[in-house]
C-alpha cells in the first residue's frame, strides 16, 4: 500500500529565526512557526484538527498535546514520534495519510527546539549513560554523532576512493547556497582551504563537515488536494512518501537503497525527473551517500559529482538549495521541506537576496530554474518523499 | 563513581552473559540454535527464524576493521586525555559478519588504522565490575585470511 498520489498537499509553511540562543521557550518557538504556517495556508487555528511532531531520543520541545492545549485547539488528533532524523519524510507521510483517510482535515506538523542553547547540557549528560543501546557505544567513547556517521563515510572512502577533498566541495557548495538565504545560520562563504584547514572533530570529519545546532522552529500545514485548491498559495502536491528501514549489504550504503525504488515506483517517476533534492545532511559524507542511494549519481561516483558542482543551483540536480543542516539550520530537516515547498511555488523562494522577480544571478538568487519535482530524504534513507508543483 | 569516570556498561537481561564473559576474558557471541544465525545486539528471539533458543559461543577473538573514526574532539571530560583515539566497527571472526562490535583499536598509532585490517581482542579491566573488549592489530600472518572485498 502506498499513499494516494497527489491527493494531499502542503499548503502552509512557517519558521522562526534560526539562532544559537532563542532566549524563549519551545512553546513560543512552536507557536510562532505554527501561527505563521496556518496564516500562510489561509486557515485559522480552529481549522487545525491534527497536530504532530517528532524528536530524537528525548523530547526536547513542547509536545503536540501540550501545543494543542496552548493554542486552544479543540480535541486535535496528536502524534509525537521518537525516531530522529530518519523519520522526517515519514512524519509528512503520516500526516498526509491521516488526511487521506479522512481522520483529519488539516494537519499541523512542526519541530521546535532549543538545540544549541539547551541541547549541549543534555548531550553531555547522555554521553555518560552506559545502559540500553548506549552500553555498546558510550563506554568506548562513541558519543558523538560525528563518530557514528563517520563509519559509513570511512567505508565509502576505502571502497571507492572518496576523499575529504570531495567532502570539502559539498560543504563549499552548500555554504554558497546558504549565502543566498536570509534565514541561514551560516552565510559567510567558505573555501576549499577553509574546509581542509578546519580542525578535526572525528575523522574523516572536520568542523566544516558537521551540521549546525539550532534554536528555532519550523511548521507546515498538510491538507487534501481538493481543499488545497481553494487556498491562497498554489499547492505543492505530495506525490509519494515512504518510510521503514531494513538491512543493507554494505556499510557504504544507506537504507535509501531499500526504499528509493519503492518511492519512485509509487510516484511513477525516475531519478532523472527530479528537479532538485533536499537531502538529510548531518555530515557531508552522509549527504553524499544519500545522493547515490536515491539515484542522483551512480554508486561510488558521488565524489566526482560534487567536485564538478553537479549539486549546485545550476547543476544537474541542485541539492540542499537552502544550505541544508550544514549551513542553514538543524530543525531535524523539517526546514528541508519548507525549502522544497518554497522552490516549487510559482513565486519561488521569498527569502533569498533578489529584490523583485528572480534573476537567477547567483550572487543574489537561489531559486532553481523551473523546478517540477523535489526529492527529500531522512537520515540514512530512513524515509523519502517526492513533491511536485501544481 | 567519580565525576571523571568513564561510563561503564550497564548490562541488562539480554546482554549480561556477554559482559560476564568479558570479565572472564572470554569473547562470546549469542548464536541461535534454531537457525544458526548470530544475534547482535543480544536479544531473546531470533530476527531470522524467531526462535527463542540460543547458545553463547566462545569466539577466538580475531576480527576485522569494517570501518573506523578517529575521535579528536570530546565534550566528555573522562575521554579528553585519550584524544585522539580510535573508535572502530569490528566484525568478529566466526560470526558470519553478524556480530559487529563498536570498540577501540589500541596498541598502534591512529594513523596506522585502516579498513580491512586484522585485529585481535584484548581485555581491558577498567574496574572490578567491568571489562571492555578492545582490539589491537593482529600479528602478521594471523587471522582468517584477506578481508572480504565486499566489505572493503
Amino acid at each position: 500500500m502506498v499513499l494516494a498520489k497527489d491527493q494531499t498537499a502542503i499548503v502552509g509553511i512557517g519558521w522562526t529565526a534560526f539562532t544559537r540562543n532563542s532566549q524563549t521557550s519551545t512553546t513560543s518557538l512552536a507557536g510562532e512557526a505554527c501561527f505563521k504556517a496556518i496564516e500562510d495556508a489561509g486557515l485559522l487555528p480552529r481549522d487545525i484538527d491534527g497536530v504532530m511532531s517528532w524528536f530524537h531520543r528525548y523530547a526536547d520541545g513542547i509536545s503536540p498535546r501540550e501545543l494543542g492545549e496552548a493554542m486552544g485547539l479543540e480535541c486535535p488528533f496528536v502524534l509525537n514520534v521518537d525516531a530522529g532524523g530518519h523519520w522526517m519524510c515519514g512524519a509528512v507521510t503520516t500526516a498526509a495519510s491521516l488526511v487521506s483517510a479522512g481522520i483529519c482535515r488539516n494537519v499541523l506538523l512542526y519541530v521546535a527546539r532549543n538545540s544549541y542553547s539547551e541541547g549541549r547540557t543534555h548531550r553531555a549528560a547522555q554521553s555518560s549513560v552506559g545502559a540500553g543501546t548506549d552500553q555498546f557505544r558510550n563506554p568506548f567513547g562513541q558519543h558523538l554523532a560525528a563518530t557514528t556517521f563517520a563509519m559509513p563515510a570511512t567505508a565509502h572512502m576505502a571502497r571507492f576512493g572518496t576523499t575529504t577533498l570531495d567532502f570539502a566541495h559539498l560543504a563549499v557548495t552548500q555554504r554558497k547556497h546558504a549565502s543566498l538565504n536570509a534565514k541561514a545560520q551560516m552565510r559567510k562563504p567558505i573555501t576549499i582551504e577553509d574546509h581542509q584547514n578546519s580542525r578535526w572533530i572525528s575523522y574523516p570529519y572536520r568542523l566544516l563537515d558537521c551540521c549546525q545546532q539550532t534554536d528555532g522552529a519550523v511548521a507546515i500545514v498538510i491538507t487534501s488536494a481538493e481543499r488545497a485548491r481553494d487556498l491562497p498559495h498554489r499547492p505543492v502536491y505530495i506525490m509519494a512518501g515512504v518510510a521503514g528501514e531494513g538491512e543493507t549489504a554494505n556499510l557504504w550504503e544507506t537504507n535509501g537503497v531499500n526504499i528509493a525504488p519503492k518511492l519512485y515506483q509509487a510516484a511513477g517517476v525516475t531519478p532523472r525527473d527530479v528537479s532538485l533534492a533536499e537531502l538529510y545532511d548531518p555530515f557531508t559524507g552522509m549527504c553524499m551517500l544519500h545522493m547515490e542511494d536515491f539515484g542522483l549519481v551512480p554508486k561510488g561516483e558521488v565524489g566526482a559529482w560534487v567536485t564538478s558542482g553537479k549539486n549546485g543551483l545550476d547543476g544537474e540536480t541542485p541539492v540542499n538549495t537552502h544550505g541544508g543542516l550544514l549551513s542553514e539550520a538543524h530543525i531535524i530537516a523539517l526546514n528541508h521541506v519548507v525549502e522544497a515547498v518554497q522552490q516549487l511555488r510559482p513565486e519561488g523562494v521569498i527569502d533569498d537576496l533578489c529584490e523583485g522577480p528572480h534573476t537567477y544571478d547567483r550572487t543574489t538568487c537561489r531559486q532553481v530554474r523551473n523546478p517540477e519535482i523535489a526529492l527529500l530524504c531522512g537520515e540514512s534513507g530512513g524515509s523519502g518523499m517526492l513533491l511536485r508543483k501544481s | 563513581m567519580s565525576e571523571l569516570a568513564k561510563p561503564a556498561p550497564v548490562p541488562d537481561h539480554d546482554t549480561q552473559p556477554f559482559w560476564d564473559a568479558c570479565k572472564e576474558h572470554e569473547l562470546r557471541a549469542q548464536q541461535c540454535t534454531g537457525c544458526g544465525r548470530f544475534r547482535w545486539p543480544p536479544q531473546g528471539f531470533c530476527p531470522g527464524c524467531h526462535s527463542w533458543d540460543y547458545e553463547w559461543r566462545l569466539l577466538a577473538g580475531g576480527g576485522r576493521v569494517v570501518s573506523f573514526s578517529v575521535v579528536h574532539h570530546s565534550a566528555v571530560p573522562s575521554f579528553k586525555e585519550d584524544l585522539p583515539y580510535v573508535v572502530a566497527l569490528i566484525a568478529l571472526d566466526g560470526t558470519d559478519n553478524r556480530v559487529q562490535l563498536t570498540s577501540n583499536v589500541v596498541g598502534c598509532a591512529w594513523e596506522d588504522v585502516e579498513v580491512g585490517m586484522r585485529v585481535q581482542v584484548v581485555f581491558n579491566d577498567v574496574s572490578p565490575e567491568a571489562t571492555l573488549p578492545q582490539f589491537r592489530p593482529a600479528a602478521a600472518g594471523g587471522g582468517e585470511g584477506p578481508p572480504r572485498s565486499a566489505l572493503g
